[in-house]
Formats: structure tokens, C-alpha cells, sequence
């Protein structure tokens, strides 16, 4: 498995963003944090999110692609309440977390993301802090 | 933490093709093999580190400065042949798709070498680089 040290880019109350190049780096460890990450939005994507319990993922919709699969992952998300989100493959380069987080514009939103107000067009910032801010209100 | 399991499809000699949903599956022990992932080809970094054989995955439409695609030119660097199928061609992170009903739309220089080019099932390209990896011996 791939290690990689994730950079926080905001804490509060326990709550973290942080930022990872691969999905497949977040783990249990994980469950108080806002993922945003450079990988696509995959059904397995959506499986490694559920599973380590994160509070919201940011991630990059592949450009879609056949049966929507790159942005699939996120109804899995949705069975959980988590909120869920990615953004336009020619916003941001996909494997790269940073330019998802600074450069990425939503193209797509899970229904637990649109029930906060995220939507297509908002930048990937205020996306996660959206997600940031029910976390918190979640407590 | 572990995703999920390598498939055999084919071996020659010492040399595999091997399936994969995540290009983070794949070890240093899958030095002989080539591999059909999931993933998009955007880094390359770790597929390098592990040395294999060969790699397809997916092109992820490309995408910005294309990013999708930017990890074929590192495994060019270390002589592997490496390719991806359009994303329209098959499901993103699900490597049995990449292989069953992938189209190449893209391959660096090793892969050109052996003959691998954009339309080519992503089943035909594998075959040519374990082919390849085989006669390598």
C-alpha cells in the first residue's frame, strides 16, 4: 500500500481538511477529516471512504467517463450521510490533492454534499469547508 | 490496509498480466509482471518503484495539462511500456473493465516500440508487453 503524509490545511475541535494524493491513503484514522484528495471518484474510491468513516470527500471526476464511473463512488457516500464531491477533470490535475483543493471546481455533488449547499461551479475551498462546518455542527 | 486482490489472467514464464483496481495494489514482488489497473495513469511514481514489466490503465479523460496521462512519461524514463484507455471505453477504477472492454488512447515510447498503438484493445497491448517482458529473460 501506498503511505503518504497528508497536509492538514485547517483544525478545529478535532476536525481537520486534509489534502492526499491517493484515496487509497486514508484509513479509520481518518474518520474526523475532510478528504480532499487527486484521485477519481471510482465505486472503490467510494468503498475505501465508507469504510474509513470520513466526514466528506472532495475528489476528481475523471472526467465522468463510461457509466458516469468516475464520479460513481459517491453514491456509496450518500447510503452513510457522508457528503460527497468532485471536481471537472479539466479544473484540476487528477493524482494531485493540492490542485484539487486550490484550483478544482465542483462538477459534481452526492445528495448529503447539496443538502449543505455545495453545488456544481463552487470552488473545491468552499466546498470543503462547507463539509468542515457540518462536521463541526455534527458534534 | 488492503483493497483488493491481484487476478492472473495470463503467464509467460516468469511474467504475468495481472489485474488490479488500484495501481496502489501492486508491490515490488510484481517485478516480472505486467499490469491492468483501475487507476488513472497520473503519476507513474509508484508503478516505477515497483519496477514492473508494463502498465494500462486509465486515461481519465485527460483532464487538465494532461494530468491523466503525465505518469507515462516517467515509465518511459525507466524503459517500461505503459498505455492508457479512454476513459469512455471503460469504467475508472475497475481494472477487469480497463482490461475486458478498454481502447488504448494513449502509450509512451516503450510501448510504441512494440507496437502498441491508440484504438488497440487494452487485452491486445498487454499481450504485446508481456510478450515482450517474457523475451526480456
Amino acid at each position: 500500500m501506498i503511505q503518504e503524509v497528508h497536509k492538514i490545511v485547517k483544525e478545529s475541535g478535532g476536525y481537520r481538511i486534509i489534502i492526499a494524493n491517493s484515496a487509497t491513503s486514508i484509513d479509520e484514522k481518518n474518520k474526523n477529516d475532510v478528504v480532499v484528495d487527486g484521485s477519481h471518484f471510482g465505486v472503490n474510491v467510494g468503498r475505501y471512504a465508507a469504510q474509513a468513516g470520513i466526514k466528506g470527500m472532495i475528489g476528481n471526476d475523471a472526467g465522468k467517463g463510461l457509466d458516469s464511473a468516475g464520479v460513481a463512488g459517491m453514491k456509496l457516500l450518500d447510503e452513510k450521510g457522508i457528503p460527497g464531491a468532485a471536481v471537472s477533470a479539466m479544473s484540476a490535475r487528477i493524482g494531485n490533492g493540492t490542485s484539487t483543493y486550490e484550483e478544482g471546481e465542483i462538477s459534481t455533488a452526492n445528495e448529503a454534499a447539496k443538502k449543505l449547499g455545495i453545488t456544481a461551479g463552487m470552488s473545491a475551498k468552499d466546498a470543503a469547508d462547507k463539509m468542515f462546518e457540518a462536521a463541526l455542527k455534527q458534534k | 490496509m488492503q483493497h483488493g486482490t491481484q487476478k492472473v489472467v495470463k503467464t509467460a514464464g516468469k511474467s504475468r498480466i495481472i489485474i488490479v483496481e488500484t495501481s496502489s495494489d501492486v508491490t515490488a514482488e510484481n517485478s516480472n509482471d505486467v499490469i491492468v489497473t483501475g487507476s488513472h495513469q497520473g503519476s507513474g511514481k509508484h508503478l516505477l518503484a515497483c519496477s514492473i514489466k508494463g502498465a494500462i490503465g486509465n486515461d481519465a479523460g485527460k483532464g487538465k495539462e494532461n494530468a491523466g496521462i503525465a505518469g507515462l512519461k516517467l515509465l518511459d524514463e525507466g524503459g517500461i511500456p505503459a498505455a492508457a484507455v479512454n476513459n469512455m471505453t471503460a469504467r475508472i477504477g475497475d481494472g477487469n473493465s480497463t482490461y475486458e472492454q478498454g481502447k488504448i488512447s494513449a502509450a509512451n515510447e516503450a510501448a510504441r516500440k512494440l507496437g502498441i498503438t491508440e484504438g488497440m484493445s487494452a487485452r491486445d497491448a498487454a499481450d504485446k508487453m508481456l510478450e515482450a517482458a517474457s523475451k526480456r529473460k
